[in-house]
């Protein structure tokens, strides 16, 4: 150190040294050091069709959307809304919604994020003005005109406000429209509704980087999020449809977090170091539908259906073994629910469980009518037998299905229903309830879930003659449900809500078997990964350990 | 021999319009894919709606004629599915995955098969020959899928990943996949060789060099083999398009991202675009393999020419 | 006795074993095959811990004793491979035999068809027709068949061309007679020698087309057993439930593989330059 300026320049660098490691030694998360360039690789079922929101949602897909996609309402670990691209919602009067838009929020491409954006977006939900903006028209998942078509109209009030005006109170609406992913207004007007599943843009904590069909799609993270950016720098959704295959993978570390792990492996799993087990209800709700249409109602043989007393379907309910199903098949990991409404859903109200009491159910059939005709157990009534032919759509809901719905049509013969099961694909299935084809003797078991928080999207089952109800509302309840939909205030309509599904649970629609939970395993490696009862997957705030 | 080439060109083309006009029909008689765009609470009158943007409310004729306009152009359509173009999904799962997969397999089962089937003849009756035939035998009466579970049983799981079970991405996982692909058809080569070197063997032409004295190794390779080429190269050149056929289950079960896997995901969905473009370049590729070894057989082998 | 005989005549003792335990399976299964118990899901067969002798090869997922779906299995796969030959063969002979004998645009569309139907990949055929006509055992049969015939039809009108051509036909015709006889005495018995090998190694096929078919769901449907569908079952559970998948596949590959002996032995004693190596 000969001179003062040679002094200074090494205890410059010494500062700049130990400045610049600072930050790399202050990121902890923990108390446990993580590497912030680190690539998290996860393990899921299948590929997306397509990124475009609109066309894109349901079952796994949401999970690939909302990395790069993000909705006005978020929702926390409990299945509770927060805030998203909206700070808040409010209803002013009956008819009107009014959002109030986050900002500084920009797409990755820089565009900004506002009221202009939230119009665009609900033209689009609603097809209305396409040919002005020049973007054609989808098959979307959701044709939310048909559902809600007593929204009007809407329009902002500021830069960063919009009202939705309805015909009719809907208390849900920022339910129905918050949570749909929103799109950028001049990308898509100038790139084509294309470019959004070819490149998409959206406000997302991640940036999509590549996308090798049916086996992989790179993320990197948004330097520029709205809130804080992501703890690692890339993610890779690594297609594995084989369970076996990811439970492989996760224990060879060439994958830190397996999506859908079967409930026989979790156990094994969760006793092996370095793996952790987490786990949450899902709002994924399987049932056996019985057709109870009125024969005007139906296009099949000019007959009621055969399962339009109440007792009757209340007596399947008690036949059914739901503990056993949920301890035997899922060893635990599945809810048997008794209420329409999944566990998690915004407005779910407890209902006493069904009990499993074949002896009740054998006397509710006899008092709906049903005798025994011979000593082989088999019912009859006016010379019909009590017959479900009962559709079964193989190998599209997983393992759990295919293994549940056998099981439950051996119950159901032990009460005397001649149980015939008709294994078909789901295509034909879709086919055959959309044309109103089901025999009047017949049921099919399927699975129902949900893109909304709210309970309403459940209890609209039975509302509408679509292709899923086949047990249309008596009177009273139509209007009950009618009442649910008018009711503003929150705390009146919840009790609604409650009593609807109390009196929906009585009146016994469907054959509830059991609702999801879904497990993820973990490697040690990640940190703070908190699964969530919406289908998709949450990394802000997930780290990887160095 | 232009004469030849163009009437079997005419005949490939043939087959191939063949193959895509029964697939067009086939297809459309398993149902309605617009049932699957919509979803649960739809009405009958949003299905037409979905029908209508598929054009499937148009008569069979009038989509067949629309069909056969766009097919050349390359325009099959768009995936129901994922509204994507059927033809381009369709080539990125062909190239390079199903490619990758059908080419390494049949390497492996003809390039093994030569020495395998050579030992085998030439130590006739005795162990290695067993040993050899068994192996064919029991090879060829496994069910491809079969062997592919127990492969991933033995690698993936015994053997704690040592050779990766699912998926693509690097060459390890090109390696299950391939020789579970090729096991059948290398035990058939192989057997093939074997019985093509024993006839051989046994010409004049084999023992008159032995007699003059050639080295055993030169009357194996150079003589006796060059005879048994001939109808090994057709064989090769066909278990290319047999593989395309075997790779859509031995994709199914090791989720290798194909072809294979794509059509047999598309039937039950009822995608017809993605299932028609699909089978048009199976079809394809299968009736040009075909037209190349028939024009290997008719370089070769001038007889057949004037068939 | 040639060499390989003994091979053969092993083979069909073992043949004739399984078709018995197929025909005499009420009698030889411990349950009912269809019959499901929640309770009894996934025992593992009786010499491992956990097993007992109510259920000597283990159940599975939906509690059916595993030996009981073998032995019905064995019907579907047995009934699937030989019926499927029957009707193949029986359509391919007749079919080539008019094509050969009486060519012209007879001879032509089957030729053509033939072509056609090879360049589909068999699977994707089988795949497409049973989305359309629905599972079923007769539907299996019916498209296994489909892919078939061309097979025998080609080799029987190979011959019965190479027959129509000689000359003491050309004369029989011209006196007057009948096209039938001449067919069921010169052409039939000059045939029947690759057909019975193409046939044989047919149904060892057929077996394994079934099975593969059964893999990826579109076999005989649920509840009936079969070798494929236990396969298909049995590999989500390879390492918790592996006898599930051990056992039938144990099964599709010794009853191939004695077909397949079968074969190789008709074929030296029948004709050596039938599917040589095959």
């Amino acid at each position: 150190m000969r001179s003062v300026r040679g002094m200074v320049s090494w205890w410059l660098a010494a500062l700049v040294v130990t400045l610049g490691a600072a930050p790399i030694a202050a990121q902890t998360v923990d108390g446990l050091a993580v590497d912030a360039d680190a690539e998290l690789v996860v393990a899921v079922p299948d590929d997306t069709t397509n990124m475009d929101p609109r066309i894109g949602m349901g079952s796994t897909r949401s999970a690939y959307i909302r990395q790069v996609f993000e909705s006005l309402v978020d929702v926390d670990a409990q299945g509770k809304p927060v805030p998203g691209l909206a700070l808040s919602w409010k209803p002013v009067g009956d008819l009107t919604w009014e959002f109030t838009l986050r900002r500084g929020v920009t797409f990755h491409n820089g565009e900004a994020f506002n009221a202009d954006t939230l119009l665009f977006n609900l033209d689009r939900m609603f097809r209305r003005n396409l040919d002005r903006w020049g973007v054609k028209d989808v098959t979307a998942a959701t044709s939310f005109e048909k559902v809600y078509p007593t929204v009007s109209r809407w329009e902002k009030t500021g830069d960063y406000t919009v009202r939705i005006h309805t015909s009719e109170p809907l208390p849900n609406l920022w339910d129905a429209i918050g949570r749909e992913p929103l799109v950028p207004r001049e990308y898509t007007v100038k790139n084509g509704v294309d470019a959004l599943n070819e490149r998409p843009v959206g406000t997302g904590p991640w940036k999509m980087t590549e996308w090798k069909r049916n086996d992989s799609m790179r993320f990197e993270r948004n330097e520029s999020y709205w809130g804080s950016p992501p703890l690692f720098k890339r993610l890779r959704f690594q297609v594995i449809p084989e369970a076996g295959g990811r439970l492989a993978a996760l224990r060879a570390g060439q994958v830190g977090l397996v999506d859908s792990v079967p409930p026989l492996d979790a156990g094994v799993l969760g006793r092996e170091s370095g793996i952790k087990v987490v786990s949450s209800p899902q709002k994924l709700y399987c049932r056996i539908y019985l057709n109870a249409r009125p024969k005007d109602k139906f296009d099949s043989g000019g007959k009621d259906g055969l399962f339009g007393d109440q007792r009757v379907r209340l007596a399947l309910n008690l036949a059914v073994n739901k503990e056993a199903i949920v301890q035997k098949i899922f060893h635990g990991y599945a809810q048997a629910n008794a209420s329409p409404v999944a566990s998690v859903a915004y407005g779910y109200a407890a209902q006493e469980p069904y009990a499993f009491d074949v002896k009740r159910a054998r006397a509710l059939l006899a008092e709906a009518g049903w005798k025994e005709a011979g000593s082989d157990g088999v019912l009859k009534k006016d010379g019909e037998t009590l017959t479900l032919q009962l559709l079964f759509p193989a190998k599209h809901y997983g393992q759990g299905f295919d293994e549940t719905t056998p099981a439950v049509a051996e119950m159901l013969k032990a009460v005397g229903v001649q149980v015939v099961i008709k294994t078909i694909d789901y295509g034909t299935l879709l086919q055959t309830v959309t044309k109103g084809t089901l025999p009047y003797n017949g049921g099919f078991a399927a699975c129902r879930t949900s893109n909304n928080l709210d309970a309403d999207d459940y209890l609209r089952d039975w509302t509408a003659i679509t292709l899923i109800n086949w047990a249309p509302y008596p009177p009273e309840l139509a209007e009950l449900y009618r009442a649910t939909r008018r009711e503003v205030d929150p705390q009146k309509r919840l009790k609604l809500l409650a009593d609807l599904q109390r009196r929906v649970r009585d009146w016994s629609p469907v054959v509830s078997l059991y609702q999801e939970v879904k497990i993820y395993a973990v490697s040690a490696r990640v940190l703070r990964f908190v699964p969530l009862t919406d289908l998709h997957m949450d990394f802000r705030g997930v780290a990887l350990r160095k | 021999m232009l004469r030849f080439l163009l009437r079997r060109l005419f005949h490939g083309v043939f087959v191939v319009w063949g193959v895509v006009t029964a697939v067009f029909f086939l297809v459309r008689l398993t149902g309605d894919p617009a049932v699957f765009l919509v979803d649960q609470s739809a009405t009958r009158a949003e299905i037409e709606h979905a029908r209508h943007l598929l054009g499937l409310d148009r008569s069979l004729p009038e989509q067949y004629g629309a069909f056969l306009l766009a097919a050349p152009r390359g325009d099959f359509g768009e995936s129901i599915r994922s509204k994507q173009p059927a033809m381009r999904l369709v080539l990125q799962h062909l190239w390079p995955a199903t490619v990758e997969l059908a080419v390494v397999a049949a390497l492996l089962s003809t390039v093994l098969a030569v020495p395998l089937g050579v030992l085998s003849a030439t130590h006739k009756d005795g162990m290695a020959d067993h040993v050899s035939r068994l192996g064919s035998l029991l090879l060829q009466s496994m069910p491809g899928f079969w062997l592919g579970l127990l492969l991933i049983l033995l690698f993936a799981v015994e053997l704690r990943g040592l050779l990766p079970a699912y998926g693509s991405g690097t060459w390890r996982h090109l390696i299950l996949p391939a020789v579970a692909l090729a096991a059948a058809p290398l035990a058939q080569n192989a057997r093939l060789v074997r019985a093509g070197m024993l006839d051989v063997l046994q010409q004049d032409f084999v023992r008159t060099a032995r007699a003059k004295g050639v080295p055993e190794r030169t009357v194996l390779y150079r003589h006796a083999f060059k005879n048994a080429a001939i109808p090994f190269i057709t064989v090769t050149g066909l278990s290319l398009g047999f593989m395309l056929s075997g790779a859509i289950i031995i994709e199914t079960v090791f989720a290798w991202p194909g072809l294979g896997r794509l059509i047999v995901q598309a039937v039950p969905g009822r995608d017809f675009p993605v299932i028609q473009a699909g089978v048009f370049v199976f079809a394809l590729i299968f009736v040009a393999l075909n037209l190349l070894v028939d024009l290997l057989y008719a370089v070769v082998d001038p007889r057949v020419r004037l068939s | 006795m040639r060499r390989g005989a003994g091979a053969a005549v092993a083979s069909l003792v073992i043949l004739g074993l399984v078709g018995a335990a197929a025909i005499f399976a009420p009698l030889l299964s411990p349950a009912d095959p269809i019959k499901n118990d929640l309770l009894e899901r996934l025992t593992p067969p009786m010499w491992s811990a956990g097993g007992s002798a109510a259920h000597p090869l283990g159940t599975d997922t939906l509690g059916r004793d595993v030996l009981s779906r073998l032995l019905y299995g064995a019907r579907v796969s047995l009934v699937v491979g030989f019926v499927t030959v029957i009707a193949a063969g029986a359509a391919g002979v007749a079919l080539g035999v008019l094509g050969g004998f009486y060519g012209g645009w007879l001879d032509d569309v089957l030729m053509r068809t033939g072509d056609v139907q090879l360049a589909f990949p068999v699977l994707l055929l089988g795949v497409a027709m049973l989305s359309v006509l629905g599972p079923g055992l007769g539907n299996l049969v019916l498209v296994l068949a489909l892919s078939g015939w061309i097979t025998y039809a080609r080799i029987v009108r190979g011959e019965t061309l190479s027959l129509r051509q000689r000359e003491f036909v050309e004369a029989a015709r011209a006196l007057g007679a009948l096209d039938g006889r001449l067919i069921w005495r010169h052409v039939l018995p000059n045939v029947w020698a690759p057909i019975a090998v193409v046939a044989t190694f047919s149904v060892a096929r057929t077996i394994i087309a079934e099975a593969s078919l059964s893999f990826l769901g579109l076999g005989v449907p649920a509840p009936t057993p079969s070798w494929g569908a236990m396969l298909d079952e049995g590999r989500n559970y390879i390492t918790t439930g592996w006898w599930l998948a051990l056992f039938p596949g144990t099964a599709i590959l010794v009853v191939v593989l004695v077909i397949n002996l079968i074969g190789d032995w008709l074929r030296d004693v029948l004709d050596p330059r039938v599917e040589r190596g095959m």
